[in-house]
């Protein structure tokens, strides 16, 4: 009897510690639990949304909205404050945030399963809008966008800086947020000091770097090494615009065999070749990643570096005092032309399988107006997708970011060219080719092959893609 | 009071099948995983896979990188050992035989870099061969020896022997103890009886510790391979990302970009199990190469 029960009792604790072993071996992670912001149903907004408050309340939304947004150098205090006055419009609405620096990681087994949020922010590590939209992850709303209208009556559609992406013949799977874009920096006040001159194309900038080096000792040029997507779109990118325009643009990022052979291109890498022999670039600069070559770049160590607008606020902690941000378009153009801007827009949309359409939509409604616009300029060092902003009189905005904003608004001096979104098929030869330009800028940077051996290994590369 | 046959398998049973299960379900069920979705064409961001069949294993045969990759990850294997064994031997031998006080002292000081975090370590490098404020450098500047000074990582010769140093340094402490237990084991009478037929330090290590200790030899070297081929990933992650170009690439990093970064989960699985079938090809391997019988006086 006795032996009995020992047995029974040994399985029940074995069945026992097996099942709680299944079970937390097993468990979902709840999604809310690893949001770093957690549910926001009480929000604590910020109390710069007076006037919203003066619009008609409770618009009858309910049920749930689910948001998906990247926190980078851009931060996180717009999206608190858009959604903390969008909450209070539509108090009867449970809006759940799904926020952080590894969002897109933390929520792709949502949209593996099919059970995304309603609207998402493509932008950060693990964020690609051109795969979403090849998956069919992203709502047609061609539509709904077209009737979208400002507060002023203007149609939406017509008031960005960049307008909406029309893939697939004419349909829309997003609203271009933010006006990113790359450029080269450097530290207005040391320019100033020194008495050197910010260059305005490529001559002028080659004779700059040369006597910075001459002045300083310093070597002027660093890019990071580890992530040479940065010198492929702050430098390469507006260099073939400005080269050979939107088409040229296109085509060498996508591959185009015969975009790759015309003596343009070459030329944009005999320049290449030249910042290369001319001993300004940093000698470390390929073991080096993003933040250690923006770190050496803030202490003076070199005097120009290209990266996006999200620089000033991404090292907003070890921004020297006397440092002052100064931007320019990168100047790889010919005397005598403009500059070249290729913006790296970041867009929002709403997923195919939301569950809340109409919260969504009505969202994305709400966030595209002039005082988010300031907002937006005054909290993330970047310029949200609307044209006609006037930042001039907003003291909260830094001065580099109100230049380039009326140097967008007023073209003559700086033109801008866009990089489409390629279709799917499209996309695949993309990639290789973008991961073809990584190695090869560092082979050409470090001095190891010319300008015609580059130019050579791409049209092989894209012969090779385009079989 | 005998414990029944039954109880007996009860308890064992008991002891087992908690770790087994987990066994189960995190070691075998993401291995049978990634062999699944390397027949498939998918981002790893979406519910749309295609079945490609051995389209991603064809592209892996063909792919340059991947062969690169491989080199670069037997480099390390074959450094690490070279590096580790000749120096955990030294460490165990002088802190087990030649009568040092602060033994202890110096077995946990050897031991800590195993228990640092290797992306700590990765960062902590990074920094030590920084070419402008690094201490690499600015001892060699200080020593007059400027013309030595250059961008370790940054460079294409030099960052795999840069990579090996830090990769060698965390291993060192794991392997000395391990081999101090077996010189611990070794009859001191042998030691003794050699003195006395006049046997010199050199000839007693070679012929009374290394082949009385070859059992442990043996497991840190089959150890060091395994973790090699695996775990050389995050070290190249985390100090250069592959770089510069793809000079210090690894089937990890490789892998990692090409599923990650990408979204080619498919060929990244394919990677994967490359990885696997290389590792064990490899210890097969080596474990005939290494085989000697067990040596007993």
């Amino acid at each position: 009897m006795f032996v009995i029960k020992k047995r029974k009792q040994t399985w029940f604790l074995v069945a026992l510690m097996s099942l709680m072993l299944l079970l937390v071996a097993c468990s979902n992670d709840e999604e809310s639990s690893s949001d770093t912001e957690g549910n926001s149903n009480t929000e604590q907004s910020t109390t710069s949304s007076d006037n919203t408050s003066a619009e008609s309340t409770g618009d009858g939304l309910s049920g749930t909205l689910e948001i998906q947004y990247f926190v980078g150098g851009y931060g996180d205090g717009w999206w608190k404050q858009v959604i903390g006055d969008f909450q209070k419009q539509h108090p009867d609405l449970e809006i759940v945030e799904h926020a952080g620096p590894n969002i897109n990681t933390e929520m792709n087994t949502r949209w593996i399963s099919e059970t995304p949020p309603d609207v998402v922010y493509i932008d950060g590590a693990g964020a690609s809008e051109t795969q979403m939209i090849a998956e069919g992850q992203l709502m047609d709303i061609s539509e709904f966008a077209k009737g979208i209208k400002l507060e002023n009556g203007t149609a939406l559609l017509d008031s960005f800086i960049s307008p909406a992406e029309e893939v697939d013949g004419g349909k829309i799977y997003s609203l271009p947020l933010v006006f990113d874009t790359w450029g080269t920096w450097y530290d207005t006040k040391w320019f100033e000091e020194n008495g050197w001159e910010v260059p305005t194309d490529f001559d002028s900038w080659i004779s700059s770097m040369e006597k910075i080096k001459a002045d300083t000792k310093i070597a002027p040029f660093v890019t990071t090494g580890q992530h040479t997507q940065y010198f492929h779109r702050g430098v390469l990118n507006p260099a073939f615009a400005a080269a050979g325009g939107e088409e040229l643009l296109n085509d060498l990022n996508d591959g185009v065999v015969e975009a790759w052979k015309k003596p343009e291109t070459l030329e944009v890498l005999k320049k290449v070749e030249k910042i290369a022999k001319a001993g300004v670039i940093d000698s470390g600069f390929a073991a080096y990643n993003h933040t250690q070559s923006q770190m050496n770049f803030l202490m003076h160590k070199n005097a120009y570096i290209p990266v996006g607008f999200w620089l000033p606020n991404e090292m907003k902690n070890d921004t020297p005092d006397s440092f002052e941000f100064g931007f320019t378009p990168t100047p790889m153009n010919d005397p005598g032309q403009p500059l070249a801007l290729v913006p790296d827009i970041r867009t929002i949309a709403i997923a195919e399988k939301a569950k809340n359409p109409e919260a969504a939509k009505a969202f994305l409604e709400f966030i595209f107006t002039e005082e988010y616009a300031q907002a937006f300029a005054e909290s993330t060092g970047a310029i949200m997708n609307m044209k006609d902003v006037d930042l001039s009189a907003n003291t909260n905005v830094q001065d580099f970011l109100k230049n380039i904003n009326e140097m967008i608004n007023n073209p003559g001096a700086v033109h801008t060219y866009k990089r489409y979104t390629p279709d799917a098929e499209v996309q695949k030869i993309s990639v290789e080719i973008t991961n073809e330009i990584k190695l090869l800028i560092i082979d050409i940077l470090l001095g190891e092959i010319t300008a015609e051996e580059f130019v050579d290994k791409m049209v092989k590369k894209a012969e090779e893609l385009r079989k | 009071m005998t414990f029944s046959s039954k109880s007996k398998y009860l308890f064992l049973a008991f002891c087992l099948l908690p770790t087994f299960l987990l066994f189960l379900i995190f070691t075998v069920y993401p291995m049978l995983g990634g062999l699944y979705y390397s027949f498939f064409d998918w981002s790893g961001t979406s519910a749309n896979k295609t079945f490609i069949g051995l389209d991603n294993y064809i592209r892996l045969w063909n792919d340059s990188i991947i062969k690169k990759a491989i080199i670069n990850d037997f480099f390390f294997v074959f450094v690490k050992i070279i590096g580790i064994m000749t120096l955990a031997l030294f460490f165990a031998v002088a802190l087990t035989q030649l009568k040092i006080k602060e033994a202890p002292f110096y077995r946990i000081v050897f031991f800590f870099p195993n228990i640092m975090s290797v992306v700590v370590i990765g960062i902590l490098w990074q920094f030590i061969y920084d070419p402008n404020m690094g201490i690499v450098n600015s001892l060699l500047n200080q020593v007059g020896l400027t013309e030595w000074a250059r961008p370790w990582l940054g460079d294409k010769t030099w960052v795999l022997p840069s990579i090996a140093i830090p990769a060698i340094w965390a291993g060192i402490g794991l392997f000395m103890l391990l081999i101090m237990g077996g010189i611990s084991n070794v009859p001191k009478s042998l030691y003794e009886a050699a003195d006395i037929d006049g046997a010199s330090e050199w000839q007693q290590f070679w012929h009374i510790t290394v082949p009385l200790v070859w059992p442990q030899i043996k497991t840190s070297i089959l150890y060091i391979i395994i973790t090699s081929l695996n775990g050389s990933f995050v070290l190249v992650q985390v100090m250069t990302g592959g770089g510069p170009g793809s000079a210090s690439e690894v089937m990890g990093s490789y892998l990692y970009q090409r599923a990650f970064e990408d979204f080619q989960f498919g060929y990244g699985a394919a990677i994967g199990v490359l990885i696997l079938v290389v590792s064990l090809i490899t210890v097969l391997i080596s474990q005939f190469i290494l085989k000697k019988e067990k040596v007993e006086y």
